[in-house]
This record gives C-alpha cells, structure tokens and sequence, in this order.
C-alpha cells in the first residue's frame, strides 16, 4: 500500500474512520512515550513518587487499547475493508496490543523504580541502566515515527537496533551475578535492576514487533521470525516494487 | 463620441473597401457578387487575425504580423504588452518568493505551517533540525502523528496562552517552546524555538535560590535561639534591651522570608498541577479568620455563602487564603474591616478579600504579584511583610487552575479574588445526593 493509497476513497467517510483510529493509535504511542519516559526518569531522579504515579497511570493506556479496539472491531464490521485497508487495520489491532504491553512494562519500571529509590543508590546511578533505557526509548520513539510515515527502511532501523538491546540486557544480566556474588547484602537492589533490564529488553522486543506490522502494512509481507537479513531483503524488494510501479 | 483612430482608419479600409467593391461591380454589372466578394474578404482577414490572436493569448511566441499599423497591429502590440508585464511581475513574485524561502530558512526558529487538520504544509530549515522532521517524506502528515507528546496534542486541540515547552526529540537534555498561532482562514503557523539555555539558567536560579535559602536558614536557627535565651534571660544591661529586641524581631522576619522563599520554589518546582486531595474549606477558612481577628486593626468578617468544598492540595489552598488575609490586614488600618466571602458563582466558587485598607495605585496592580515587589516601600516594612506573598498566592493558584483577579481604588480599599474552576469545586449538595 503506498502512502497516498490512504487518500484515495470512494467512500469518504471510511477514509476519515481510517485516518481517524491511526491518529488514535499514535496519540496512545504518545502516551505510552510519556510513560516510559516519566518511568526513566524516577529511577534516574530517585523519585518514588513519580514512581508511583506512573504505575497508577497505566489506566489511561489500558483504556485507550480498549477503545482504539472497539473502533477497530466497528470498522471491520460496517466497512468490510479488504486489501491494503484490511492490513492497516490488523496491523493497529496488534500494534495497539504490544504499545499496550510497553505501558505495562513502564508501569513496572516505575513501581521499581519507586522501591530503587528507597535504597541506597550505587556510585555510578545505575548508568547501564540508564543506557539500556536511552536506547529502547529511540526504539519506541523510532518505530512510531515508521507508524506515522509507513517508513519502512526506518522500521528496519528500529528492528536491527533490537540486537545491541539484547546485549545490552545480557550483559547487564551477567554483571549483576557477578555484584550479587562479591556482596551478597546487595541482592534485593540487584534483583530489582534486573528485572528493570528485563523490561526494558521486552519493551525493546515489543517495538521491533510494531515495527514487523510496519513493514507487514506497507509491503504486506509477513516478516515475523525470519532473522534480520531477510526482513531487510523483503524490505529492499517491497521497495522496489513500489518505485517501480509508480 | 470619439472613436481611437486605429478603428476610425479600420472603418474608413472597410469603408473603402466595400465602396470600391460596389463601384467596379455596377461596372461590371454583378453589384451583389462584388459586394459579397469583398464581404467574404474581409471575414476571412479578420478572422486569420483572431486565429493569431487566439495563438498568441494562448502564449505563442512567434505571431506573424502583417500590418504593421492600424488595429490588428496595435492590438497585437497591446497584447504582447500585457503578457511582458505579467512575465515581469512572475518573475518578481518568484525573486521575492524565494526570497522569503530563504530567509525563513535562514531563521533559528523554527517554523511550520499547519492546515486546519493539523496537516504540515511546509516547514523552514530549523523546524526540520530542531524536530526531525524530513522535508521529502513528511509535507502532508498529521504533525500530532510525528509530535506525540500528549500535552502537545493538548495544546494543539486549543492552542491558549504562551505556548508549551517540550521536551526535544532529537538531543537528550534539550527542551523546546512551540507556540501555535492561527492565521487566515483555517491556517496556523507553529513556531518552535530551543529553549535547552533558558531552561537551564532557570532551574540554575531555582536551584540556587533554593539552596541558598536552605543553608541560610540553619545559622539562623542559631542566632534566633541565642537572642531568644537573651530577650528572656533578665542579665541583659539596659542599653541592649530595645536592640536586643529589635534583633529578635528582625531574626523571625528573616526566618519568614527564607521560609517563604523555599515555598515559592517548591511551588515552581512541583508539577504544573497539583493534587486533587479532598479539601474542607470552611473548615480551612474559620481558624484563619479567628487568627486575625483577636489581633489589634481592623476587623476581620467572615461570610460563608456555599459549604462547597475544593479538590486541591490543602496546604497551598492554606497557604492561598492565609497570605490574601494576612495582606489585607496588613495594609488596612484600624477601624477599617476585612471581609472574607466564600461563595458560589454559577459552576466555580470564589474567594474573596474585601478590605477597606490603603488600596493600590492602577497601574501597580499587575505588578503587585511579583517578588519582592513593594507598592510603598516604606510602609510595608513596617508592616512585617516578606513581599512574597502574593507572588506564593498567584503560583499556587495557577497549580489549582484558578484566577486572581485584583479590583482596587487608592485610599478605598481593594478586593483580591480567587476563582476556582468547576473541576475543581465540590458543592456539598451534590455530594450528598450523590451519595443517596
């Protein structure tokens, strides 16, 4: 589906249903952004309080999923929409339920962020933490940009990206055995780092998956689970076909 | 009326024309036939002259002309005219064109121009630095798609006020300032400026202040208690009494400056909103009143028209009413009277200081809630203020989305009132039958 294809409907009112639950879906990535953000930010702060209120606002996504849903169901439903329109529309159904799980996953981090700040903070202010985070937040914030402009060579920045996330997390996973193992009294903080690592990393895999619905939106292939050079092989093709056809 | 020549001497070739035709036809003897000849002529003349008409109107460079004066000629040279000024003219649109595109371009702000769907129509060098943007793929996308931040698209929905600061999407630590300004019919220009140095001066100056004031007020705790224990103690010579005393008083003013200070920055600090905590203001309201009343000056009324109760953070909602009915006092001498009004207006609820004290000159009004700002210096000294009182009552305000609004006549008195928006007001009725 080339990005203009969105303008050109018989029937303008499902153009503006269209348009209408893909603004939706970016206005929640919006949110989900500010979450993780805010969640970053109380560990960085040691602010339990920001923590906190993070986790309590993971509501206002939940709700969002909800109803970006029902809009959706609604439109399959009255509009019976085929082709490139159908692909948009399961592409926001999943896309919706991963910006859904990246909330759940900031809520986490704040809530642990909340009880890392009760504790004493190691010398460095848990800067690998801090990496890892900067890192998954240019994923997230990169996969949405694909969203917005059916960007796909952007989408497959955002999936190669993925790779140095997961070492990141592996290493970070391996020092904290190594600090558990020298002091022992430092369990519980470790623990909870880990886990925070752990967040991150899955929120890192939940914006490649976004960004697999890009590419699965604008070429209308499936490129889930066949390893890096493939997708980018589908992605080169998908854009030649493209420039040859206009 | 007078005819230009060139279609005198037309008229006259026509004239002539048809003459000549009629005089050798009645010579030859078929009048008719050599007056329609001639006719068919002239039509087939004139219309060969519209066909190069038409092709030059059409932008045809090259029009064979074959008078080179009377009508035709002067027509073509009419319309050739007209087409070189046009040519001109878009050639100067062009330079000026581009022109603006550079200078705009050339700007450290950035600029972008919205449609009324909040489409990009276009957008200037900086605003594609400052924001990311791409001048190949983005002409045409909802900014808010690309903008995600949710108090943006807040801001852009109603586009009120000053503008909004964000943080920036490409650089780590920077911030930047958007402000939407609509123009023409359904267009509105978004310019974006860095505000990363700004920003940071400022939290530099909070912080700063903050600090300062914090580590002040230990050594003064000391100095408090020490002329304290001396004020107390009967050991002091006679000549040290009154400084003594004076110290003292001056000490506790020091302590109320500091402590006020730490909560105009607190208040800075804290989000932009505050809580929404259950708060019992007639309850609030009376001991503040009894405080002052028992005092010396004026006398202090007051009138609870609604029960209605705020949804706010208590302490600042004290610290609101506190500092309105303590400057009131303060500037009203005795025999005049305070009145503290808590009423309904429509959905909101307002609070309101009624004194018949010293009142403030007009044109000081807006001025008069800025840090240590004095109407009279002399007198307020002397009255024990910090000059940060209103300054903490407009911040706290503005966190509880409310409004202060001054009225004041010198010499009369002057009305300081707060209106608190509907979400935040609470009327007791509702909430009972709310409950039932």
């Amino acid at each position: 589906m080339e990005v203009e294809d969105l303008g050109h409907h018989i029937s303008r009112r499902f153009n503006e249903d269209l348009e209408r639950v893909r603004n939706m879906v970016l206005s929640m990535g919006g949110l989900v952004e500010e979450q993780l953000e805010r969640a970053i930010k109380a560990l960085s702060e040691g602010n339990s309080q920001l923590g906190l209120q993070v986790a309590e606002d993971d509501v206002k996504v939940n709700r969002m999923e909800v109803s970006i849903d029902e809009e959706c169901s609604r439109i399959l439903a009255t509009r019976a929409p085929t082709a490139g329109d159908l692909r948009l529309v399961i592409a926001i159904i999943k896309t919706i339920t991963d910006l859904e799980r990246i909330g759940d996953e900031a809520e986490k981090i704040g809530v642990l962020a909340a009880r890392l700040a009760t504790v004493e903070r190691p010398s460095t202010n848990y800067r690998e933490l801090r990496n890892l985070a900067r890192h998954v937040k240019q994923m997230v914030h990169g996969a949405l940009n694909a969203f917005a402009r059916l960007d796909t060579k952007g989408a497959l920045d955002v999936v190669k990206a993925d790779n140095a996330v997961d070492e990141e997390y592996e290493s970070i996973y391996r020092q904290s055995i190594t600090f558990m193992m020298e002091d022992p009294r430092t369990i519980t903080r470790i623990l909870d780092m880990t886990w925070m690592a752990r967040a991150l990393e899955r929120i890192g895999d939940h914006a490649k998956n976004i960004c697999e619905y890009v590419i699965f939106m604008v070429h209308g292939k499936d490129v889930r689970h066949i390893g890096v050079e493939n997708i980018e092989a589908e992605v080169e093709q998908g854009a030649r076909r493209l420039e040859s056809r206009t | 009326m007078t005819l230009p020549s060139r279609w005198a001497s037309q008229i006259a070739a026509l004239g002539a024309l048809l003459a000549s035709a009629l005089i050798l036809g009645w010579w030859f003897g078929a009048a008719g036939w050599w007056l329609a000849g001639a006719s068919l002529l002239y039509v087939v003349f004139t219309l060969r002259h519209l066909y190069w008409l038409d092709r030059a109107l059409d932008g045809h460079r090259r029009v064979p002309l074959f008078e080179t004066r009377g009508l035709w000629a002067e027509v073509f040279a009419r319309v050739e005219k007209l087409r070189a000024k046009a040519r001109n003219r878009k050639k100067k649109y062009h330079r000026l064109l581009r022109e603006v595109r550079e200078s705009t371009g050339a700007l450290s702000d950035g600029g972008i121009i919205l449609n009324s769907d909040h489409e990009i129509m276009w957008f200037n060098r900086a605003a594609s630095n400052l924001l990311g943007l791409d001048q190949a793929t983005d002409i045409g996308h909802r900014i808010d798609n690309l903008l995600r931040y949710p108090d943006f698209v807040a801001y852009l929905k109603q586009p009120t006020g000053e503008g909004i600061t964000v943080a920036s999407p490409r650089r780590e630590t920077g911030w930047l300032h958007v402000q939407i300004i609509p123009y023409g019919t359904d267009q509105r220009l978004a310019i974006i400026r860095d505000v990363t140095n700004e920003k940071n001066v400022e939290r530099t100056r909070r912080d700063f202040v903050a600090n300062a004031s914090h580590e002040l007020r230990s050594p003064l705790t000391v100095i408090s208690g020490y002329l304290e224990a001396l004020g107390e103690g009967g050991d002091v010579p006679e000549a040290w009494r009154v400084p003594v005393a004076e110290m003292q008083r001056q000490a506790e003013r020091m302590t109320r400056i500091l402590r006020d200070l730490i909560e105009l920055t607190r208040l800075e600090s804290a989000d932009a909103v505050a809580d929404h905590d259950f708060v019992d203001v007639v309850g609030m309201l009376k001991p503040i009143a009894q405080e002052f009343e028992g005092k010396q000056g004026p006398t202090v009324e007051l009138a609870l028209e609604t029960d209605a109760a705020l949804l706010g953070k208590e302490s600042e909602l004290h610290s609101i009413f506190y500092n309105l009915v303590n400057n009131a006092v303060r500037f009203t001498p005795p025999g005049g009277s305070v009145r503290l009004v808590w009423r309904a207006a429509g959905d909101s609820a307002v609070f309101e200081v009624v004194d018949t004290g010293i009142g403030i000159a007009e044109e000081q009004i807006p001025r008069v809630t800025e840090r240590f700002y004095r109407v009279d210096p002399g007198r307020s000294r002397a009255s024990g203020g910090t000059g940060l009182g209103l300054a903490i009552v407009k911040h706290a305000l503005q966190r509880h989305e409310g409004q202060l609004t001054i009225t004041s006549r010198e010499g009369k008195g002057s009305t300081f009132s707060c209106r608190f928006p509907k979400e935040r007001v609470v009327f007791r009725s509702d909430a009972v039958s709310a409950v039932l």
